[in-house]
């Protein structure tokens, strides 16, 4: 077989992150395919193929917009069940921020496993494989039968954590017990200290009392996590930090949902900076927080479609982010 | 008091969840719904459902701040809970099933596809399964067509010749999606009424924006197509854990195939007949009018049961050829001038087709327009668009939530309850009882 017979790269793009598809295809070199979603006026949402996907390897990338999560993840279940019908040979769920995925336990009674419910829902619509960005739980992978690629930002942020600051200065600090194995990897690699903050959660999106372990005093407390949500947690972590002796606090976290009243409670913070990647579209976000900084997370889920389509092992990309 | 059920009840619509309730005589299951400030959904089911038959009820309609995805998610993640918390039979109850009708194509007022197929000028050069051109070792993928002209000058005339649509020719995808990006998720307001100004030749009720679709074009060759959703629907209440849906007057009967468990279809029909019966005066001397051919069995049934003359409307979409008087796309077979015709279709949506139904009848002579429906969704401007029509009254279940409904159409709106019939079904299902009698009850 010639090379120009080989099926084809072809990336959809859902209506939730159009900018990052967009840096997807430039990096791959190819033009996000034409589709069109809309919603009728009766809310139903529809979606419109324009070209062929026919026997093609279709990547469809759908993050979610904060405050949105159901249409978003609605429209995606439709583009997967759209490309089955249309014969495509496979089909590949781009999610960096995989919905629901901090609902992924059972934690009190008839509580829902929703992060179970939309692996199952990808799944029965037609995904054959999926790509995601620092799930919440690893484990989230157990809940598919098809192959998860779990990519990590973890080499961005080493990456700007070097190019910033000189990391002797530096403390990487986990803002809960659950994110401590991420924040000792990235202290690990830069041969820092690490610290650990405790803290209780009476209910969800409200913060309890915190309790620091470890040093950080005269440091740059650079504080990791997954996800910064209504960012009660970090801003009172950067606190309890601040009080502790720390020269100053930064975040560095993968998805900035920053729901709610997240944009005020960061300006009147200690925090220095809010580090997050794109994987979450941002809107006119960073304009209202000049705190806010952004690292462009495309080429590394470039690159992981790049490998996945060639039938390239995927795991340089876990140590490596490709500039 | 009916033992070891429970009424789980979504947020689309309160009102008859509380009346079904009502009836059997047992109060809803508490829960909580709501939506955490990420946009994720919240749901704590806080009544114990072990060894429970559940029915969950949620209407697949969205409107007054409320998304319809929201509650079908919604829907999804309660029969899920249910069954991890041991239920032992969840029916999912969908007096309005979702994404159960969507046309072919969108469509202008003179019935062409919205949507431009390729380029005009270059169809006549090439034919149209020649595009891509059928690979075959040694010849390229998209170098040039079976009949030997070079695609890549087609594609560059192509552009050129688009004029309407001017910058967004083949390859320039991206500004599209850009300007889709923020509006379409951006505000809560997608209830917010559609603007009901028509841009260019276009039907606006039909889509949000219409904007959007003007500029999309489909690769040149390629015959652009709107996915159906149904299935996935279907299959996507299965995987979440229903065991048993009852829905009510589907669009499509055949949605009832889709499904691997079992779909019980109530009708609207006996409520509407014991309307007509009571409501309509002469109703012997009217004529049941179907607004498309596809409604007629169900407009044959109410008017044959009662023994009443029927007519039918024929609703040309596509045009015939383009040379034909593209207007005449609605055509009225049967007789209707002085008489009372009383339309009957399955929903309403954007009242497009009734309206211009009792257009049509009007201008036939009719006397009295009577419609009635069983799902009365009213989206876009189809309010506006009915209280200006020839329709002297509407008449609709409460499938899904009317209260807004009512209140802008005043009397020109009639109201029937459903809750009786999806208690009695609830009751019946329950205790193993037929519930075909709840098909062909006078």
């Amino acid at each position: 077989m010639s090379a120009e017979m080989a099926n084809e790269i072809k990336l959809i793009s859902g209506r939730s992150h159009p900018e990052l598809s967009d840096k997807i295809a430039k990096r791959l070199g190819i033009e996000v395919a034409r589709t069109v979603s809309l919603n009728y006026s009766n809310q139903e949402t529809s979606f419109t193929v324009g070209e062929s996907v026919r026997d093609e390897d279709v990547f469809i990338v759908q993050s979610t917009t904060t405050g949105d999560v159901n249409e978003g993840l609605m429209e995606l279940l439709i583009m997967i069940s759209a490309c089955r019908t249309a014969s495509a040979r496979r089909i590949t769920a781009v999610i960096p921020n995989f919905p629901y995925a901090r609902q992924d336990k059972k934690d009190k009674s008839r509580a829902p496993i929703s992060a179970r419910l939309v692996a199952n829902m990808l799944q029965t619509a037609g995904a054959n494989h999926i790509i995601t960005v620092d799930l919440h739980a690893s484990q989230i992978q157990g809940f598919f039968s098809v192959p998860v690629d779990n990519l990590y930002a973890e080499p961005s942020f080493l990456r700007y954590i070097r190019e910033n600051f000189k990391t002797e200065d530096c403390v990487i600090v986990s803002p809960d017990a659950g994110g401590a194995k991420r924040a000792t990897s990235i202290a690990d690699h830069l041969n820092t200290a690490f610290a650990l903050i405790h803290k209780e959660r009476p209910r969800p999106n409200v913060v309890g009392r915190m309790v620091l372990v470890g040093n950080v005093e005269d440091k740059i407390a650079i504080l990791v996590d997954d996800m910064a949500d209504t960012c009660g947690t970090l801003v009172k972590a950067a606190a309890v930090l601040k009080e502790n002796g720390a020269k100053s606090v930064l975040a560095l976290v993968t998805h900035g949902i920053l729901s709610g009243n997240a944009i005020e409670t960061l300006n009147s913070s200690v925090l220095s900076a809010l580090v997050v990647t794109n994987t979450v579209p941002l809107g006119d976000k960073v304009e209202r927080c000049p705190k806010l900084r952004v690292i462009d997370i495309s080429p590394t889920i470039a690159e992981a479609i790049r490998r996945t389509h060639n039938g390239e092992s995927v795991s340089y990309l876990f140590t490596h982010a490709p500039v | 008091m009916v033992r070891n059920i429970v009424v789980l009840g979504g947020n689309s619509h309160p009102a008859l969840v509380d009346s079904v309730c009502n009836m059997l005589g047992l109060p809803a299951c508490n829960r909580i719904l709501t939506k955490f400030s990420s946009g994720e959904s919240r749901c704590e089911i806080q009544d114990s459902v072990r060894g429970k038959d559940v029915y969950i009820i949620q209407t697949g309609f969205g409107g007054n701040g409320s998304k319809l995805n929201d509650h079908f998610m919604d829907l999804c993640i309660m029969i899920s809970a249910c069954k991890t918390g041991s239920a032992r039979r969840v029916t999912a109850v969908l007096p309005l099933f979702p994404y159960s009708r969507q046309p072919d194509l969108p469509y202008k007022k003179s019935g062409a596809p919205l949507f431009k197929a390729g380029s005009e000028s270059g169809r006549k050069d090439y034919t149209f399964d020649s595009v891509p051109a059928t690979p075959a070792p040694g010849v390229p993928r998209t170098a040039g067509l079976i009949n030997g002209t070079d695609i890549t000058n087609r594609l560059a005339k192509t552009v050129l010749t688009n004029g309407v649509n001017g910058a967004n020719g083949v390859g320039s995808m991206s500004p599209v999606k850009q300007t889709n990006g923020e509006s379409y998720f951006g505000g809560n307001g997608v209830a917010s009424p559609v603007q009901s100004t028509t841009i260019g030749s276009y039907t606006t009720h039909d889509y949000q924006n219409v904007s959007h679709i003007g500029a999309f074009q489909a690769k040149p060759g390629y015959k652009q197509w709107v996915a159906q959703a149904g299935t996935l629907v279907a299959n996507l209440l299965t995987c979440a854990g229903a065991d048993h849906v009852i829905t009510m007057d589907l669009h499509d009967p055949q949605v009832q195939g889709f499904f691997d468990v079992p779909v019980d279809n109530l009708y609207g029909r006996p409520l509407l007949k014991r309307y007509i019966q009571t409501h309509i005066p002469n109703y012997k001397d009217a004529v049941i009018i179907s607004p498309d051919a596809g409604g007629a069995k169900r407009a044959t049934a109410i008017a044959d049961s009662m023994g009443v003359d029927f007519a039918l409307i024929h609703k040309e979409r596509r045009p015939t050829k383009i040379t034909d008087r593209q207007n005449a796309s609605m055509m009225l077979v049967g007789n209707v001038a002085d008489r009372v015709c009383i339309l009957i279709d399955d929903l309403v949506d954007t009242g497009n087709t009734i309206t211009r139904a009792a257009k049509l009848l009007k201008k036939e002579g009719a006397t009295t327009i009577y419609a009635l429906l069983t799902h009365g969704v009213f989206s876009g401007d189809a309010i506006n668009r009915i209280k200006a029509s020839a329709i002297d009254k509407i008449v609709v279940t409460n499938s899904v939530p009317q209260d807004e409904h009512k209140a802008l159409l005043g009397s020109k709106l009639d109201v029937l309850d459903i809750s009786p019939i999806f208690a009695e079904a609830i009751r019946r299902v329950h205790h193993g009882e037929s519930i075909s009698v709840l098909f062909n009850q006078d």
